[in-house]
């Protein structure tokens, strides 16, 4: 059946700095380089901004992966948010680690000026994560 | 180490020595008609016991926001439960200014869902009676901390079944002066020695969900949770759990739902928030009415994501909770 064959694609969301990432987003559109549609950006005012319970809750409410996107560590606009994101996202992969789900959750480090580094970084994801879903739909 | 004998039970004469004074309290166990239970002594003290065989709550949970100073307070707790009122004080939750934590060694105890009508609360009794049968509950077996050396002093037993009180802080010498006699060394090796470490805890999203599946998102667990401490919980309003009109939107806008809904979401983030502080004392599990091995999960988690951090909840009054402090030069490998 056509439907069958169809390919499903995933839903990403992606929690992206403003000052960082998500600059980077709109320059990627500006030189109008593409990403998939599935991503979904969040604009936050700093990536420590996003408590884990976000991306639990996108993953549990139907996101196939969600990832944490900041400026470089060191690079914060609040001088050490990120430093903090780290962190925190980091234990958090532990955790979904301990529950085998570890490919669903992802931390970047993407500065404003490095468009191509992000349409690269989310591409990939999607890739990755699109495969993988393809190949259990089909088990 | 230095420490002074508590000659047998001499103990009770000095908390009511203590409770003299009008403004003292002390929080420990009596021994009463129906067991051994929790509670709050003023003026006087009467039928105190040391030892608790039975765990109903975390007595910490009591101490949650207690700020007042003026009313010096001694807490005779287990160790997982000056543990988490150690975490408390890191989240600003207790002010620790008039309060002396005083650990004593722990034998493990009994759920209080269990029958408890014959379980004696002596030390070397109890110790026996978990020789014998296999009855103690899963958190005090997998208990990481049983020894009385968390908070500003601890009541420890030595092999030949001696009482012993050390001091770990300025507070605890300020305990141990209430005690008759004159500190010595002790020489006698302590009953209690330091647990074993455990398997990292493993496991897929299949038996979790066959484990929650009973949850009837009462929520005991969060509100009998000592760490579990924020007024404002993010389960309390419409965004993760909405009811009413908002459900209706809900599932007209996405689509179908399992009614209660979000019982993985809500233990998973609870699980998160709680990783840090989590003392593993398995109050959670003790409050479930449908019996879900929540301790399995939540200390499982907790020490996993604490090992990354080599922290342990509780363990002394000057390490800092790891997400509220980092270090520059670390996790290399978190960017994926």
């Amino acid at each position: 059946m056509l439907q069958d064959k169809a390919e499903k694609n995933p839903e990403i969301i992606g929690f992206a700095c403003s000052y960082c990432t998500f600059k980077a987003s709109e320059m990627a559109g500006s030189l109008r380089m593409k990403y998939p549609e599935g991503v979904k950006l969040i604009q936050v005012p700093c990536s420590s901004r996003v408590d884990p319970a976000f991306v639990i809750k996108a993953i549990f409410e139907g996101a196939d992966g969600v990832f944490v996107a900041g400026c470089h560590p060191g690079d914060c606009h609040f001088i050490k948010g990120n430093y903090f994101t780290r962190r925190k996202i980091a234990a958090l992969k532990e955790m979904f680690d301990a529950f085998s789900m570890k490919d669903k959750l992802r931390l970047f480090w993407v500065s404003a000026a490095e468009a191509r580094r992000f349409i690269d970084k989310v591409t990939t994801m999607y890739n990755e994560i699109k495969e993988r879903k393809n190949v259990r739909e089909k088990n | 180490m230095l420490g002074k004998k508590i000659k047998n039970g001499n103990i009770e004469d000095t908390l009511n020595r203590f409770l003299k004074d009008d403004q003292h309290l002390v929080l420990g166990f009596e021994k009463g008609e129906n067991g051994v239970s929790l509670r709050a002594f003023k003026n006087y003290l009467d039928h105190y016991s040391l030892l608790n065989p039975i765990f109903s709550t975390n007595g910490a949970l009591h101490l949650r926001r207690l700020f007042s100073k003026g009313t010096k307070i001694i807490l005779m707790l287990r160790p997982c439960e000056i543990r988490a009122y150690i975490e408390l004080i890191k989240l600003n939750q207790i002010e620790r200014e008039d309060i002396i934590a005083v650990s004593i060694d722990c034998f493990g105890a009994l759920s209080s869902k269990d029958k408890t009508d014959d379980i004696p609360a002596e030390a070397d009794q109890l110790r026996e009676y978990f020789k014998k049968t296999d009855t103690m509950r899963w958190a005090c077996k997998v208990c990481r901390e049983r020894r009385g050396v968390v908070g500003d002093a601890g009541i420890r037993i030595d092999r030949d079944g001696l009482f012993w009180a050390f001091s770990y802080t300025e507070k605890g010498d300020s305990f141990l002066s209430l005690i008759e006699g004159e500190p010595e060394e002790s020489r006698t090796e302590m009953l209690m020695s330091g647990s074993e470490k455990q398997d990292q805890f493993q496991n897929d999203m299949k038996t979790f969900s066959k484990d929650f599946a009973k949850c009837t998102m009462c929520m005991n667990c969060r509100d009998m949770c000592p760490v579990c401490y924020c007024i404002d919980c993010v389960f309390n309003g419409d965004e993760y759990l909405p009811k009413g009109d908002a459900l209706l939107n809900k599932i007209l806008r996405s689509g179908p739902v399992q009614l209660p809904q979000g019982k993985e979401l809500f233990h998973f983030i609870r699980m998160y928030h709680v990783s840090q502080t989590c003392v593993g004392c398995g109050a959670c599990e003790e409050a479930c009415p449908q019996g879900i091995p929540l301790t399995k999960y939540f200390k499982g988690i907790s020490e996993r994501l604490q090992g990354m951090f080599s922290y342990m909840s509780g363990r002394s009054f000057d390490e800092s909770i790891p997400y509220l402090t980092f270090l520059e030069d670390e996790l290399k490998n978190a960017e994926d």
